[in-house]
């Protein structure tokens, strides 16, 4: 006992630091300060790392968790917004785009974000920022908000494997122009779970991204949802599939894959009223081959309403037509739910 | 609440107030520790208020010390301020057996307190403790600017920084000088 009781002192004069005064920052560990960097917010980060040399290395060690992130920009000027929960925001917004991107390269360098929304409305002169950038976004749910389709398309080539769902909520003034080829040509597109695709304006989606599913092996519970301002999808999709065709209804229609467990469901969600047909509403999901019908979730408002949340008050309203919706009061409305801090 | 007293290790420690046991509860003495800091102050601390220190808990899980043995062995904590170590030891007594909040409020604001205490916190592997002083360490540069930082942290400039080294390797090849300079001398 004696020499264990000896042991231990030793042990405890040998973990002993050196006496410290007027302890200070420099005086922690690479390991405390890490800890200490990972409690900050990202405005203190930038701070820090602005300090010196040796704490930009361990400010940018580390990475930023964000809940949500927000980049728009026009041709006068872009805007960031970052959250990492509801008390700590970050925004900023520049007039130049060097500046803008700078921090955008260092934000794919350090951020993983759970929400991530794009909205840079006009094509970027100086795209080869985003274009030749080597680095990857890291994002779970990526939403593209009336954004350029070519920078679109650029970011989406510079997600990190892992995405979740990709929305794209196209502009009024750009949804003709969106080739739905291109957009499924993108690796990033092929592999995600849940892809939704909102003011699309061609009856040719359906049928390409079923038939890329079958090629591409889709795993069940894959999910395509659609949002057209034309009719004919639905028809467009039963003629080309019907070879493979399952079972045909006036509100869904389910076809097989090449893989025998599974098969693919389309649904068609309800009109708004019997005059007005468009906005028409889409849910495409590999299923597994044993579903039965009373397995299907029919609550077609409910996945309505997830998809599109202004539709839901919308088809309560008689007479209510989709195109009066369009104009600039119902575009800063949409906004303002977005823009409220 | 820990007991505390002046002067040596050796020094008896008050006898710990405990809360009154259920009837059915069969009654388990809880077992007792002595620690101390720079100062000397010996802290009495129940085993079950050091499960929170990784390291102490480490030392003591095996030892099956008696009352007497345990007061005759404070562990000396010669590179923690006793002050620092009064908080250490409250901190412990307060969230003896209790799941540990968010937020702790209780923690010094004080800039040099704040990382002695860090210091001893991290040593003594109080894991949550940490984590809550990490926090207040952050907030101490909530809203400031790089160089509101570095006046309030003492960061050194890049150029201070190597200032500093150009010293420090002057220092260094004047001392190896004159290190070889004295074995020559001593060869002679």
């Amino acid at each position: 006992m004696a020499s264990e009781l000896q042991n231990l002192t030793e042990m405890t004069e040998k973990f002993s630091i050196d006496p410290v005064y007027e302890t200070n920052w420099c005086d922690l560990s690479e390991k405390i300060k890490s800890k200490c960097i990972g409690k900050m917010e990202f405005n203190e980060r930038l701070s820090l790392r602005c300090t010196a040399k040796a704490e930009r290395s361990l400010v940018d060690s580390q990475k930023n968790e964000f809940n949500e992130g927000r980049f728009e920009g026009d041709d006068e000027k872009f805007s960031f917004f970052l959250n990492r929960n509801d008390d700590h925001k970050y925004s900023k917004r520049w007039m130049y785009i060097n500046e803008a991107f700078e921090l955008l390269k260092y934000i794919k360098k350090v951020g993983t974000f759970e929400n991530l929304e794009i909205s840079f409305s006009h094509p970027l002169t100086d795209r080869k920022h985003l274009m030749t950038e080597t680095g990857l976004l890291t994002a779970k749910h990526v939403k593209f908000y009336h954004c350029n389709n070519d920078n679109m398309f650029a970011i989406l080539r510079k997600m990190k494997d892992g995405v979740e769902s990709i929305k794209i909520h196209l502009d009024r003034k750009d949804y003709d122009q969106l080739d739905c080829d291109e957009v499924l040509a993108i690796p990033q597109v092929q592999k995600v779970p849940n892809l939704h695709l909102q003011n699309y304006d061609q009856t040719d989606s359906l049928r390409k991204v079923a038939k890329m599913w079958i090629k591409k092996k889709a795993k069940i519970g894959t999910t395509f949802q659609l949002s057209v301002n034309e009719e004919g999808s639905f028809g467009e999709f039963t003629q080309h599939f019907s070879n493979r065709l399952v079972s045909c209804t006036d509100k869904t229609i389910r076809i097989r894959a090449n893989k025998l467990d599974r098969h693919i469901l389309l649904e068609h969600g309800p009109f708004s009223d019997q005059f007005c047909v468009i906005p028409q509403y889409f849910r495409m999901m590999v299923i597994s081959a044993e579903m039965k019908e009373s397995e299907y979730d029919d609550n077609r408002e409910e996945w309505i309403g997830n998809m599109d949340p202004a539709s839901d008050d919308d088809f309560r309203l008689p007479g209510f037509c989709y195109d009066d919706l369009y104009d600039e009061d119902y575009d800063d409305y949409y906004r303002a739910g977005y823009d409220s801090d | 609440m820990s007991s505390t007293e002046q002067g040596t290790s050796s020094a008896a420690p008050a006898e710990p107030t405990t809360a009154p046991e259920s009837a059915a509860a069969p009654e388990v003495p809880e077992s007792f520790y002595y620690v101390h800091g720079k100062d000397k102050v010996v802290h009495k601390v129940s085993a079950g208020a050091l499960q929170h220190s990784a390291l102490i808990h480490g030392m003591i899980s095996n030892l099956g010390y008696t009352e007497e043995q345990a007061k005759a062995n404070p562990f000396p904590f010669e590179n923690i301020d006793g002050d620092i170590l009064q908080m250490v030891v409250d901190w412990c007594n307060q969230h003896k057996g209790k799941p540990t909040p968010p937020e702790d409020t209780n923690l010094p604001k004080q800039k040099e307190k704040l990382f002695d205490l860090v210091l001893a916190v991290n040593y003594l592997e109080i894991k949550e403790l940490l984590t809550y002083c990490c926090k207040q360490v952050a907030m101490m540069v909530k809203g400031k600017s790089p160089e509101e930082i570095r006046e309030i942290w003492m960061i050194p400039t890049d150029a201070e920084d190597e200032a500093a080294e150009k010293e420090a390797k002057k220092r260094a090849g004047k001392e190896a000088a004159g290190e070889t300079a004295a074995a020559a001398g001593d060869a002679k």
